[in-house]
């Protein structure tokens, strides 16, 4: 009885997590299926990141998926005080030769480890998901890429992916089959932007930002991606609530790292002191700070997020530039300060 | 939307679903989805016509007879007679341990499915957790039988039912014996340690 239960809710759209319910804005329609629970989010967040930097979208440029968040190395990054060589930076264009339909079959296997084309959970309490090839995924693809043409109208939601599922002449019923529906939309929309980043600078614009300074240059990969945004911007709240909830947030944050990272490189950031994790985490600051900051923006075309960006990135890197010229600073006023106290301890023990 | 219950008689699931789409949430959901006018129908399908009645029957008690959804239909799992691609979603149960040839009924799940729609099965079976196996096994081979005789005086039923239980394929291979249906995505979920399993794919 109690199986029947959960089965029948499998075939209803009650969400998993409670927080989802609130911050999703429609109910569903009973077709569409409660995804599979799998057990490890995280383990779920990695598969699909993988699957996701291996996927033909972006299996042109294979961009390392081992970067650490920028944050935790960052604070180990402030305390260690040698000037150690930054990694080295991810070598754009690996394999072109990547094939896109093979390597979906792969790709799970070298997202998960595991052997064969599908994973074990943990504590056997779910199943693998077996692939039939690039199909399923060029399918899944077509609804998401349809669905984005609603979402202005309904939101990051069910509704804005069941009529996309329509325009495709899919059956709704595909929509259940998506791991966490609407974040599937909102990650399928980031990785597109990300594609497009991408291809726009391999297609010329990067040689224009060539005769740029590094602060500009960064400022106009930082607008250019926002831009990409701005057709959704009535619906973007919602978006960034649902990349944080905890089923979500893992993904989300992977995803900004290599949003980040590929901004880095595109920028070329030659001759700085700065250090690797450092530089990430500043920008990926900088770029969270300028979407939210776009959000109540009403200047016509967001004219002032723009400077916001160039006034951000302008400070961040003209703190850490001044940062060696602060460290010998304090270094020179420890000397005074500490010359100064000696002397007066000097003073007081000699009474 | 179709939806398809198969060896669904007694109307468990369809009625669940009814629930659900009647619900005020679901109502309330109509509003943006202004070109899903038409209204969703489910088919009950079952080999077994008292099963049918009874299902008739707990429709009649829970008031849902005046509901235009629901249809009850006397059918073969291994020979729907239902059109191709007439289906948004196929449900089974805990009924394809019964059927004899399963890979009859899932090539018959996959025709009547349309592009998109989705396959769900529920089912008992293979427990693979090292202790709690042990304890399932015992449970089901001392306890079962002799519980349906005391309280059903028929041993022989449960007997059935757990030997069936154990020569049902096991949640692999019954996902490959899925995948070779012809479905994509399949994949499959444990419920208490493997029990039951919720077996899931889309056609496409």
């Amino acid at each position: 009885e109690l199986s029947r239960r959960y089965f029948a809710s499998r075939l209803s759209l009650t969400a998993p997590i409670g927080w989802a319910n609130s911050v999703s804005t429609q109910p569903r329609h009973f077709v569409e299926h409660v995804v599979v629970r799998r057990t490890g989010p995280s383990a779920m967040a990695s598969f699909l990141v993988a699957r996701r930097l291996l996927c033909p979208a972006s299996a042109r440029r294979l961009l390392p998926c081992t970067s650490p968040p920028p944050s935790a190395p960052a604070a180990l990054c402030w305390l260690s005080t040698d000037a150690s060589p930054s990694p080295p930076l991810p070598v754009p264009p690996l394999e072109p030769t990547v094939d896109p339909p093979k390597k979906d079959g792969a790709s799970f296997s070298a997202g998960s480890g595991a052997g064969g084309a599908y994973r074990t959970g943990q504590g056997a309490a779910s199943g693998g998901r077996r692939s039939g090839g690039a199909g399923y995924e060029e399918e899944q693809q077509k609804v998401l890429r349809a669905s984005l043409l609603h979402v202005p109208r309904m939101g990051w939601s069910e509704s804005a992916m069941i009529a996309g599922a329509r325009d495709v002449a899919m059956s709704p019923a595909i929509v259940g089959a998506f791991p966490r529906k609407e974040a599937a939309l909102v990650e399928f929309f980031m990785d597109d932007c990300l594609q497009q980043l991408m291809d726009r600078i391999d297609a010329g614009e990067g040689e224009l930002l060539k005769n740029l300074m590094l602060t500009e240059r960064l400022s106009r990969l930082v607008r250019m991606r926002l831009e990409m945004q701005t057709p959704y911007i009535s619906k973007w709240p919602q978006a960034l609530s649902i990349q944080s909830q905890p089923a979500n947030v893992s993904t989300s944050l992977k995803q900004r790292a290599v949003l980040v990272d590929e901004i880095w490189h595109a920028a070329g950031d030659a001759g700085s002191d700065i250090d690797w994790y450092v530089k990430r985490t500043v920008l990926g600051g900088i770029y969270s700070a300028s979407e939210v900051y776009m959000l109540t923006d009403n200047s016509p075309e967001f004219h002032d997020t723009w400077t916001f960006v160039n006034r951000r990135i302008k400070d961040a890197l003209d703190l850490q530039k001044s940062y060696k010229e602060v460290a010998y600073l304090t270094e020179t006023l420890g000397a005074g300060i500490g010359g100064s106290i000696q002397g007066v301890l000097n003073k007081v023990f000699q009474k | 939307m179709k939806h398809l219950d198969v060896a669904g008689g007694t109307g468990d699931v369809a009625f669940r679903v009814v629930e659900r789409i009647k619900s005020v949430s679901h109502r309330a959901t109509q509003g943006t989805l202004t070109d899903m006018e038409e209204d969703t129908h489910i088919y009950v399908c079952d080999i077994n016509p008292n099963m049918l009645e009874v299902g008739k029957k707990r429709a009649a008690e829970k008031g849902y007879n005046e509901e235009q959804c629901l249809s009850w239909v006397q059918g073969d799992a291994e020979a729907l007679s239902f059109e191709d691609g007439s289906m948004d979603g196929y449900t089974i149960a805990f009924g394809i341990r019964n059927v004899t040839h399963i890979e009859k009924a899932l090539s018959e799940a996959y025709r009547v499915l349309k592009k998109g729609g989705r396959f769900l099965c529920l089912e008992l079976s293979h427990v693979d957790v090292p202790v709690f196996k042990d304890i399932y096994d015992i449970y089901s081979f001392s306890v079962i039988p002799a519980v349906g005789e005391l309280v059903a005086g028929d041993r022989q039923s449960y007997q059935y039912l757990v030997e069936s239980i154990r020569r049902f394929p096991k949640q692999e291979k019954f996902a490959q014996m899925i995948q070779e249906a012809g479905f994509e995505a399949v994949e499959y979920e444990n419920l208490v340690g493997g029990v039951v399993a919720i077996h899931s794919g889309v056609k496409l």
